[in-house]
């Protein structure tokens, strides 16, 4: 076998980057209403170039819906896939995602508190829902992971997704308490808890993209340690990785991409966990090649989806999280059984 | 050697089938949450009430008389799911499920009978001091049967057969009332009416009903061409119409407008391309408003690729936030009007 170089090689990136833009640009292109490319091209060379618009409704539709609403998918489809990789690798886990361990839940039960008890930050106006859910989402990680510890020291795979999925079941029994006392609100935590990129913005896609920066760069620093990680804990400490230090900032970061994610998008599962092993299969398990080619495949996986919910059913949409758990698991059910085999 | 690597074999098929089944597991859990939010959407729309109100409309009137002649004071109705239900006399002690079934009994002049409620009747006011009973999927015949009610009043969603046969053999009289269109809102309030024992009551809210749509019907001048989208969740949750097959659709044709997604069943998530394009000249929301941040109607001003919408440009949103449009009731007669008011003035 042709011995894989450690980094992502520059070719590599072009190539990815390429692919990633192609299925952007695409999405872009074909939505619910038909708009012809020549048009499409039309109005974003002029809002680039600062050429008044010709017709009005293709310009509504492209720039201030559909232009935004893929590039929230795209950053949400990256870093979740992000997230799932550095996960998977922290906690030698190939099943861990932000779902099956229960901090997508756990950072929804955030954002329901502050939907429902009208929780926000004089300084940040609209961020009540994103700061719960990030503080859930920490809190929920380090809650599931110090049970899953006190059980079981290796952290194996069933003790965590046991209690993942215990610690969800909990969340939404949780979620229905406060919906009972909620009163009013019912209303807007059931639409909220279905989950919508419909009200993408560019402030969303700003918050996802900063997020997104700086995340990604924290987690692509700790690539190294990621694969010491990989190998085992004990074997992180003896080859001098600062484990606590290292286990901290990783899940931190992590917490708030999924809360920053979640509070934007509602809990979009499988994306995390699937990704990250199809990526795998194409560029080997070191993490300074997987946490980048993850980010590109989360955002290329994450667009077919939004796309097929947006078309499939016209003019009715469907819930984003339904195709990628549907097509997730039954790739995922796949792969699974294909590494299995070998 | 080879005992040893068969026992790591079978451990890791072992492992492989834990593993696998868990995966399933997930997945069908996943798939189950999917299809019930699916489900409450296509619930509304497939119910059949409209059958058995059109098949029944007349009977009840006749049965009841039938039944005065005989014992004095027993009343029998036939409830929206064609059940046929006797009680020895009008009913006194009701415990109601759903908000419309509260509303008409206030409407009739009854409110003063519930002794119970479901956790969403929310109008009028005094239905608040009812005790609250948990309704839907989470029904508890214990708080029921607690209140000592003759009559349960409640729409045919959640309920089981074995709850029914429960509360029936606790001496509780179930009766369905689920109406999907406004003839079965007649029903209903007819139904209701007999049941109580305030026929006249409940015929006078009946006519009311009647003149007031008739009498929009009539001044409406709206040919058909004009189109209308309900806003029943705003863009921040996702946005949500009622296409065909609700009561919102059903008074937007009386008033001689098109909704705008009458090609969608029942209520539904809605792309908002389509709504762009669409470009509907009047819009109705139903948002509540809490008394911070912009109000519904601001929301929707400002949100950004509408400035085009017709219904933007000309300022034409009206927020109904009190359930006006979308219950079962009485009130459905003042949504109506409100609507008239705002696309017609005055």
């Amino acid at each position: 076998m042709k011995k894989r170089a450690e980094h992502f090689r520059t070719m590599e990136y072009i190539i990815f980057t390429a692919v990633t833009l192609a299925v952007l640009a695409g999405c872009i292109c074909i939505g619910s209403v038909s708009i012809p490319l020549k048009d499409t091209v039309t109005v974003i060379r002029n809002a680039v170039t600062g050429t008044p618009q010709p017709e009005a409704l293709a310009v509504s539709i492209i720039l201030s819906v559909r232009l935004p609403r893929v590039l929230c998918v795209a950053l949400s489809g990256a870093a979740l896939a992000l997230s799932g990789a550095a996960m998977q690798g922290l906690l030698k886990n190939p099943l861990a995602d932000g779902s099956t361990l229960g901090v997508s839940s756990g950072a929804s039960l955030g954002a329901v508190i502050a939907i429902a008890f009208g929780i926000r930050f004089p300084a940040l106006p609209f961020a009540g829902t994103m700061i719960m859910a990030i503080v859930f989402a920490f809190l929920s990680l380090l809650m599931i992971l110090g049970l899953s510890y006190k059980l079981d020291y290796s952290l194996s795979t069933n003790t965590i997704i046991l209690i993942g999925v215990i610690y969800s079941m909990f969340v939404s029994s949780i979620m229905n308490v406060i919906i009972a006392f909620a009163g009013d609100k019912v209303k807007d935590i059931t639409f909220w808890t279905l989950g919508s990129l419909q009200n993408s913005n560019y402030q969303n896609v700003l918050i996802l993209t900063g997020a997104f920066a700086v995340c990604g760069s924290i987690l692509f620093f700790r690539a190294r340690e990621l694969n010491a990680f990989a190998v085992g804990e004990d074997n992180a400490r003896h080859v001098g990785v600062d484990v606590r230090r290292t286990k901290l900032i990783v899940l931190i970061t992590v917490s708030v991409l999924i809360g920053v994610c979640v509070s934007i998008g509602g809990t979009i599962s499988f994306v995390g966990l699937v990704t990250p092993h199809m990526v795998r299969m194409l560029v080997g398990p070191n993490h300074r090649r997987l946490l980048p080619a993850s980010a590109f495949g989360g955002a290329v996986f994450l667009l077919l989806a939004d796309l097929a919910a947006r078309i499939l059913l016209s003019p009715i949409e469907l819930p984003i999280g339904v195709v990628t758990s549907l097509v997730g698991a039954l790739v995922f059910i796949f792969i699974f059984y294909q590494t299995r085999k070998r | 050697m080879k005992h040893m690597k068969h026992v790591k074999h079978t451990q890791r098929k072992k492992r492989m089938v834990r593993t696998l089944s868990i995966l399933c597991l997930l997945f069908f859990a996943l798939l189950f949450t999917g299809c019930t939010s699916t489900d409450t959407a296509a619930e509304t729309q497939d119910v059949p009430a409209q059958e058995t109100a059109a098949e029944t409309q007349d009977v009840p009137a006749q049965e009841t008389a039938a039944g005065t002649q005989d014992v004095p004071d027993a009343v029998t109705v036939i409830d929206m799911m064609g059940r046929t239900i006797t009680l020895e006399e009008p009913a006194r002690r009701i415990v109601a499920l759903t908000a419309s079934d509260c509303e008409i009994l206030y409407a009739i002049g009854a409110g003063d009978t519930l002794v119970g409620r479901g956790t969403y009747c929310d109008y009028p006011a005094e239905v608040l001091e009812v005790p609250a009973v948990e309704s839907g999927a989470n029904t508890n015949i214990e708080e029921i049967i607690a209140l000592k009610p003759d009559v349960l009043l409640m729409s045919d969603m959640a309920q089981t057969e074995d709850q029914i046969a429960q509360l029936e053999a606790a001496g509780i009289q179930v009766v369905v009332s689920e109406a999907v269109d406004i003839e079965g809102v007649y029903y209903a309030i007819e139904m209701i009416g007999t049941l109580m024992g305030l026929e006249e009551n409940a015929a006078a809210v009946i006519d009311s009903m009647k003149a007031t749509f008739s009498d929009i019907a009539q001044r409406a001048s709206g040919d058909g061409s004009e189109t209308i989208y309900f806003e029943v969740s705003p863009l921040q949750y996702g946005l949500w119409t009622a296409g065909t097959h609700t009561f919102m659709d059903e008074i937007a044709s009386m008033l001689g407008l098109t909704n705008c997604f009458a090609d969608v069943n029942g209520w539904g998530e809605i792309s908002e391309e389509q709504l762009l394009e669409r470009n509907p000249d009047y819009i109705v929301t139903i948002t509540m408003y809490f008394g911070e941040g912009p109000t519904p109607e601001e929301e929707i001003l400002s949100r950004a690729g509408w400035e085009n919408v017709t219904a933007v440009q000309n300022k034409a949103i009206l927020n109904l936030q009190n359930n006006e449009l979308s219950r079962p009731a009485p009130r459905l007669a003042d949504g109506a009007r409100m609507l008239f008011e705002f696309i017609y003035g005055e």
